[in-house]
């Protein structure tokens, strides 16, 4: 008897376990926005560094949330709607409520709300969970909505819901996560334009000379080293003497900060040539600044990749980061939302729409896959402002 | 030859030792880095939290288990203690006895269901571990957090700082290290001059015969597991001082990492032999291998195929050495 009630016991443990690891793992990717599937290289876009400059600026404007140009009634004048846009509801719903990522978007959906006086607001699930996310989408779509914007936790278990949506006639637009069934995903960037937009700013701390190496998680990681090929691509194109490291051009930190911060220091050891590092996980970034701070070489040796902001903050106030560069979610939100509004005006959306944000102004079609657009809304985090962010 | 150079050279440490000097001095002729005082903190360090999880581990082999757990005791208590009680206090200490109590339930966990029911430890442990990290990512929530200023300074406290004449770089070796011997001689200690000791030996060999002995083979196992929990909650937090950051999924994986250098230097996979100095070795010559292929000049694309080239002529030697005690053993048996 006693072992019947354990075998049970540890059959409805390993049961929870599972379930509990499921939900874990997807928390996970949501913690790292930054390590979540992009969409594949689009090789067409050398040009795109270019607009990274633009974005820039952009980056700027949007701390402060205005639209880059053109008042919000100006945008309603040229849409010219149907029925009224401020009958239109949209309903985005992301991956976790409560996690600092999706907070800082909601405040995007918000100032979209009030820009365009349209009905627009956040909804997610109090975990990252695929299932309770499928729960949220579905009170969503039958509320009397217009449009639902997505950031799927799981975007394989959100076909049948998202297709419920569009049998409804709500148009669906997704994020981070393509979907069959959506009629549009949205990007940040492409992946090569990432890169490159690292690259302007490594180039930028190293004073455009002098020998680099690029660190991803992994080489096999997909994503991760487009944007090191973009990297590459945009040194040898626009940097003449800024040279990848010949013995050692792409190193590994298997998503592991303290890995990236010894990989780094044995570089450093092996060849004192090197003065910069493109780090492209959330761990690598760190991790390599950690090295470079204990190795004193703070002002002679420079990182700048992908970073999260509460991560770098205090090693880029000391220095020992040169820039930390990401996508914010607030633009991602805004941006989702004025597609939404696009749409729903009979606008359609493709190479060269503007989505009323500097950095989403000339959006890119992916090549590989027509239904996704791809913008550069991409930043750069420094001393000055990287306490504007919390997550 | 007399009885002791006899026992050295029939010993398994001698020739993993061996190997890890050629290895070294490969590294020297290559770099001409190796033996230079940053270089060698630099190896200590990465050295110090991997080879702490080794004790409890070696223990636990030992016994004739097997922990898999430890990762993701580690990962829970370091996760509660750094996101809940940063705003309690500010004294160091607290974090760690908090972290090695949660360690400590889970421990006893593992220990309890092994040593009652007598499961096979793996699925056990493997079952504990993925409880842990559904817990810590369902319930607690878990994602990359800052770390307080409390636990930043015992990270960033430092026994010395070695720097390189010729290239001006220096590294600090943190204090943590301290704590790395002292568990290492606790360790030896444990396993060595105590009955307990000697229990978690007996049981490896050969538990009916164990227990006939008089050894309370329920309360060994119990003890093993809960102090490789307990160990595992303090060097938990121990990793994230050193990372200065938390980073809930640092340690995933590690446990092959301990199970693989035990084994390397020399410890029973089936239970009944190992020692502390083995379990040692076989972590120096990993972490020293994972820190010196850069050095050596060898590019990312081949780094895992040396590694797992110098993990089998490592295991070759132990193996055959171990083979080679195993048959003159027998044929004294024969002859007696």
């Amino acid at each position: 008897m006693k072992r019947k009630v354990i075998s049970m016991l540890l059959c409805a443990t390993m049961a929870v376990s599972m379930v509990g690891c499921g939900g874990g793992s997807d928390d996970a990717s949501a913690s790292a926005p930054a390590e979540s599937e992009a969409p594949a290289a689009d090789g067409a876009e050398a040009e795109a560094p270019a607009d990274g400059e633009a974005a820039s600026g952009g980056g700027g404007a949007l701390e402060a949330f205005t639209p880059a140009d053109g008042s919000p009634v100006a945008v309603n004048s040229i849409y010219k709607p149907a029925a009224d846009p401020s009958d239109w509801t949209i309903a985005v719903v992301v991956k976790d409520s409560s996690n600092g990522w999706f907070v800082r978007m909601e405040e995007g959906v918000k100032q979209f709300a009030s820009d365009y006086g349209i009905n627009a607001y956040q909804k997610g699930p109090v975990a990252t969970d695929a299932a309770q996310q499928v729960e949220v989408i579905e009170n969503q779509i039958n509320q009397d909505i217009d449009a639902i914007c997505v950031v799927p936790v799981d975007p394989a278990t959100c076909d049948t819901v998202l297709q419920d949506a569009k049998d409804k006639g709500i148009k669906v637009i997704c994020h981070e996560g393509s979907n069959a069934n959506c009629d549009i995903d949205l990007e940040a960037f492409s992946n090569a334009g990432y890169g490159a937009y690292i690259m302007d700013n490594l180039a930028e701390a190293m004073g455009e000379e002098g020998t680099y190496v690029t660190m991803v998680a992994h080489l096999t990681n997909a994503s991760q080293n487009e944007w090191a090929d973009g990297a590459v691509a945009r040194a040898n194109e626009a940097y003449p003497n800024m040279i990848n490291l010949e013995a050692s051009p792409r190193v590994e930190s298997e998503n592991n900060s303290e890995r990236a911060y010894e990989v780094a220091k044995e570089v450093l050891k092996t060849y004192p040539e090197v003065k910069g590092f493109v780090g492209t996980s959330s761990m690598d970034t760190p991790g390599i600044a950690r090295a470079i701070d204990e190795l004193g070489l703070n002002g002679k040796v420079f990182v700048c990749g992908t970073g999260m902001p509460n991560e770098c903050r205090e090693l880029i106030k000391s220095g020992s980061i040169h820039s930390a560069q990401l996508w914010d979610p607030a633009e991602a939100g805004y941006a989702m939302c004025v597609m939404a509004t696009m749409m729903l005006d009979g606008q359609t959306i493709g190479a060269g729409s503007d989505l009323g944000l500097a950095s989403y102004s000339d959006m890119i079609v992916n090549a590989d896959n027509s239904n996704v657009v791809e913008g550069a809304g991409w930043i750069s985090l420094k001393a000055d402002n990287v306490d504007n962010y919390n997550f | 030859m007399n009885n002791k150079t006899k026992k050295i050279l029939h010993s398994s440490e001698f020739y993993v030792g061996v190997i890890i000097i050629l290895f070294c001095l490969l590294i020297q002729m290559r770099s001409g880095q190796f033996f230079t005082g940053n270089n060698l903190v630099d190896i200590i360090r990465s050295f110090t939290i991997p080879v702490m999880f080794c004790v409890g581990e070696l223990m636990v082999l030992i016994s004739g288990g097997v922990d898999c757990s430890f990762p993701a005791i580690a990962s829970l208590s370091m996760f509660v203690v750094c996101k809940y009680l940063e705003n309690v206090t500010t004294n160091p200490l607290p974090f760690f006895i908090v972290a090695a109590l949660i360690g400590l339930v889970f421990g006893i966990l593992n220990g309890v269901i092994i040593g009652k029911y007598r499961f096979p430890a793996l699925i056990v442990t493997l079952g504990t571990s993925s409880i842990c990290w559904g817990v810590m990512q369902g319930v607690f929530q878990s994602r990359e957090y800052p770390l307080c200023p409390a636990l930043l300074a015992v990270g960033k406290a430092k026994l010395l700082t070695a720097t390189n004449a010729e290239t001006g770089l220096s590294s600090d070796l943190p204090m943590i290290t301290v704590f790395m011997i002292l568990l290492l001689i606790l360790g030896w200690f444990i396993l060595n001059k105590t009955m307990l000791g000697r229990g978690i030996y007996a049981i490896g060999g050969d538990i009916i015969a164990a227990k006939r002995a008089g050894f309370n083979v329920f309360g060994t196992t119990v003890f093993i597991y809960a102090f490789s929990g307990m160990m595992a909650g303090i060097i938990g937090v121990f990793r994230a001082c050193m990372l200065q950051a938390v980073h809930p999924n640092n340690l995933e994986g590690l446990e092959m990492t301990a199970i693989a250098a035990c084994v390397l230097g020399g410890v029973s996979i089936t239970g009944g032999k190992g020692t502390v100095l083995q379990a040692c070795l076989g972590m120096a010559l990993l972490t020293i291998v994972s820190n010196s292929l850069i050095l050596l000049g060898i590019s990312t694309n081949w780094q895992n195929v040396v590694t797992g080239l110098i993990i089998i002529a490592g295991t070759a030697a132990t193996a055959i050495q171990n083979q080679r005690n195993a048959k003159k053993l027998a044929v004294k048996l024969t002859e007696s």
